[in-house]
């Protein structure tokens, strides 16, 4: 009957397990989404309310928002793991890193990096985003913020056992960001400009693509170290 | 500096040696914790880990669960090196650090669905039979941190009932134990070891095992 | 091979050798420097359209050409820390770090100081001034990593990580930015490929700054692995008895 866990198994066991904690904790849910809500805020009452000059900036206004949101919910990945001893339990699974910690990013993302995209259109209308660029805007975050969290996921991973981490994590963590970042507003830009839609999304899905492959394996590198 | 001794003189020699380490040598802030450390490990064995504090006891667990890589020497999975066997080894061991592992906001089974998938299927029904074994009955469904630490504890001590492991590497089980925890937990090491398996635990318990081995680290 | 390679890692064989190299480092070294900043800064004529501002190219050049060169170096040497656990490995990664970030620094104030004169500002979002300005801010990210963790071994392998990271991020960086420049302002741009043009007065001096500065952060980079050396063997008998026959 106690058979030996598949990978695929224990991966299914890792991503529920992070979800149910993350409904548990529904501060930990509800606080970068609401940062997000706020920092996008900030930006018309600090620049100008004009809806012409909102207009031209709320694509970046909507993508380094939803950086920063991301890599306030960061934080939280691996640190109660690594303070209660589950990190400890998960480097010592028989499966590979690579998979267990991709789940915990997918659940990561999925709480934190999916509810800023769903209410970016709502966000970017506010902020009087033109027509022609909702879809574009909308995909590029989808294919955008798991980038991002997968590359937080190694800065949180080096600094998870530090106790004053917040301000290292930034300084890391939001170099690493600026390709997508340039990916994704350069899209919407372009897409303004009329460049068809295309080539700039296959850029991004091959951003997604290299940080789903490597890195993991980055982050799974650096999760032994700092348990060691 | 270290002395190895084995209290029984029952040893089977027909039992294989599960797990042994040869010069061992580990050093931590230009303070050298253990060198030419040796020790082997039969199956159905228990061994004890003693030293004062500071000593490097948790240091060489973490050591033998590869959890800590700053060491020299060799440790040898039934005569293979470990870094051959990982897979293996991982899927025999169980380790029970001084941060056991338990959520906090989870509830005892969610916990144990969760850590015991790492390594082998296991049914609800067994997991709510092993919290009834380790006294935690009623306390299935709610969440850990209402729980106190040695029921915590026990929450962790209820995987080395589901397992199937081999080897049990626990540091320091029974701190947090009340008097009938320790007893209950000193049962079960004895019929893991009874059955074929084997133990490394620290603690400065006495313990009433069948075949005991003492390390000491000073 | 592998016998020089797990000779070379020793820390004491690469103090040793190092020394005996430093002279035939030094004094080429000094030469150079002293022939080619007397050379730009006298001898080179002004240049048409810049005047005499076309001498800090002298500088910047150099040292932007070498920043290029610092997370490449440290991903190698993490690797080599990762894979092989080479103690010096990581020594030399240790102490690249700040120095890079005081290169590119230089590279940076030097291209903004020629800037000022040839752009009328400052500070321009230049493609290559942008990605210099992000690789300043991951190498910023390298030393403070290194700094937060006391633990010499974990700061070495975390640093590891984050190198190589950063070195494949630097190359993405330096992708993405161009890009993002040629969309947005194709700035004033000056490239080795204007220069290749001028005659062999304006360039030679330039490719004997290049060299010096190479030999330059050669030699900052071995003396300071020979003091971490120092640091970090400070308990083994080789290093008590050079310490005591001084």
């Amino acid at each position: 009957m106690n058979q030996q866990a598949t990978t695929g198994q224990a991966f299914r066991a890792t991503l529920k397990r992070d979800l149910i904690i993350a409904y548990k904790r529904k501060n930990d849910l509800v606080n970068p989404f609401m940062f997000f809500l706020i920092v996008a805020t900030l930006f018309p009452i600090g620049i100008s309310p004009g809806p012409d000059r909102l207009g031209e900036i709320a694509a970046g206004v909507l993508w380094i928002s939803a950086l920063l949101a991301s890599l306030l919910a960061m934080d939280n990945l691996y640190r109660s793991d690594y303070e209660d001893g589950s990190l400890e339990q998960l480097l010592l699974s028989p499966h590979p890193l690579y998979f267990l910690v991709l789940a915990k990013n997918i659940s990561h993302w999925l709480v934190s990096g999916l509810p800023v995209v769903l209410v970016s259109p709502l966000i970017a209308y506010m902020l009087n985003l033109p027509d022609a660029a909702y879809a574009a805007l909308f995909i590029t975050l989808l294919l955008g913020t798991p980038v991002l969290s997968l590359l937080g996921s190694i800065g949180v991973a080096l600094t998870v056992g530090l106790g004053s981490r917040g301000l290292i994590l930034a300084v890391i963590t939001l170099p690493l960001s600026v390709p997508v970042l340039i990916a994704g507003t350069l899209t919407v830009q372009e897409t303004l400009n009329g460049a068809s839609l295309g080539g700039y999304l296959a850029i991004m899905g091959a951003m997604l693509l290299a940080a789903l492959t490597l890195a993991p394996l980055a982050s799974s590198a650096a999760l032994r170290i700092s348990v060691n | 500096m270290v002395a190895v001794e084995t209290e029984s003189g029952l040893a089977e020699t027909s039992r294989l040696t599960m797990l042994n380490g040869e010069s061992l040598f580990c050093e931590r802030d230009d303070r050298v914790l253990f060198e030419n450390l040796d020790f082997s490990l039969r199956e159905g064995q228990v061994l004890q880990i003693k030293g004062s504090n500071g000593s490097g006891k948790t240091t060489l667990l973490r050591i033998l669960c590869g959890l800590n890589d700053s060491y020299e020497g060799k440790i040898f999975w039934y005569g293979d090196p470990i870094e051959e066997k990982v897979e293996q080894y991982y899927s025999s061991l169980i380790y029970i650090g001084h941060r056991v592992g338990v959520n906090k906001v989870l509830t005892p089974v969610e916990n144990l669905r969760w850590s015991c998938s790492l390594q082998q299927q296991v049914a609800d029904e067994e997991i709510y039979a092993a919290l009834a074994k380790v006294g935690l009955r009623g306390f299935e469904e709610s969440q850990c941190f209402t729980l106190s630490a040695g029921q915590q504890q026990r929450v962790s001590l209820a995987k080395l009932l589901l397992s199937h492991a081999k080897l049990w590497v626990l540091d320091e089980p029974f701190t947090t134990l009340d008097a009938s925890g320790v007893k209950q937990l000193e049962g079960w090491l004895r019929d893991h070891a009874d059955k074929g398996g084997a133990v490394m635990v620290t603690t400065h318990h006495s313990l009433s095992v069948t075949d005991l081995q003492m390390l000491d680290l000073g | 091979m592998w016998l020089w390679f797990s000779k070379l890692g020793s820390p004491k064989w690469f103090y040793e050798l190092s020394g005996r190299w430093l002279p035939w480092l030094v004094i080429p070294m000094a030469l150079l420097l002293i022939v080619g900043i007397v050379w730009a800064l006298l001898f080179v004529p002004p240049d048409y359209q810049q005047g005499n501002t076309i001498r800090i190219m002298y500088i910047h050049v150099p040292f932007a050409s070498i920043s290029l060169a610092f997370f490449p170096l440290m991903a190698v040497a993490g690797t080599i820390t990762l894979v092989w656990r080479m103690k010096l490995a990581d020594m030399v990664a240790k102490q690249a770090a700040p120095l890079g970030a005081w290169f590119t620094a230089l590279a940076l104030a030097s291209g903004s100081i020629w800037g000022s004169d040839i752009w009328g500002t400052w500070w321009i979002w230049d493609g290559r001034l942008t990605s210099m300005l992000l690789q300043f801010f991951l190498l910023i990210g390298v030393i403070s990593l290194r700094s937060a963790l006391e633990d010499t071994d974990a700061a070495a392998k975390a640093c590891a990580v984050l190198s190589i990271v950063g070195c494949i991020n630097v190359f993405v960086i330096k992708f993405s930015v161009d890009w993002w420049n040629t969309l947005h302002q194709p700035a004033g741009d000056f490239s080795l490929s204007d220069e290749a043009a001028n005659p062999p007065e304006v360039w030679v001096p330039l490719v004997i700054m290049i060299v010096a500065i190479y030999l330059f952060f050669a030699v900052s980079l071995i003396l300071s692995t020979r003091n971490e050396i120092l640091q970090r063997e400070r308990r083994a008998q080789w290093v008590q008895e050079l310490v005591e026959g001084h």
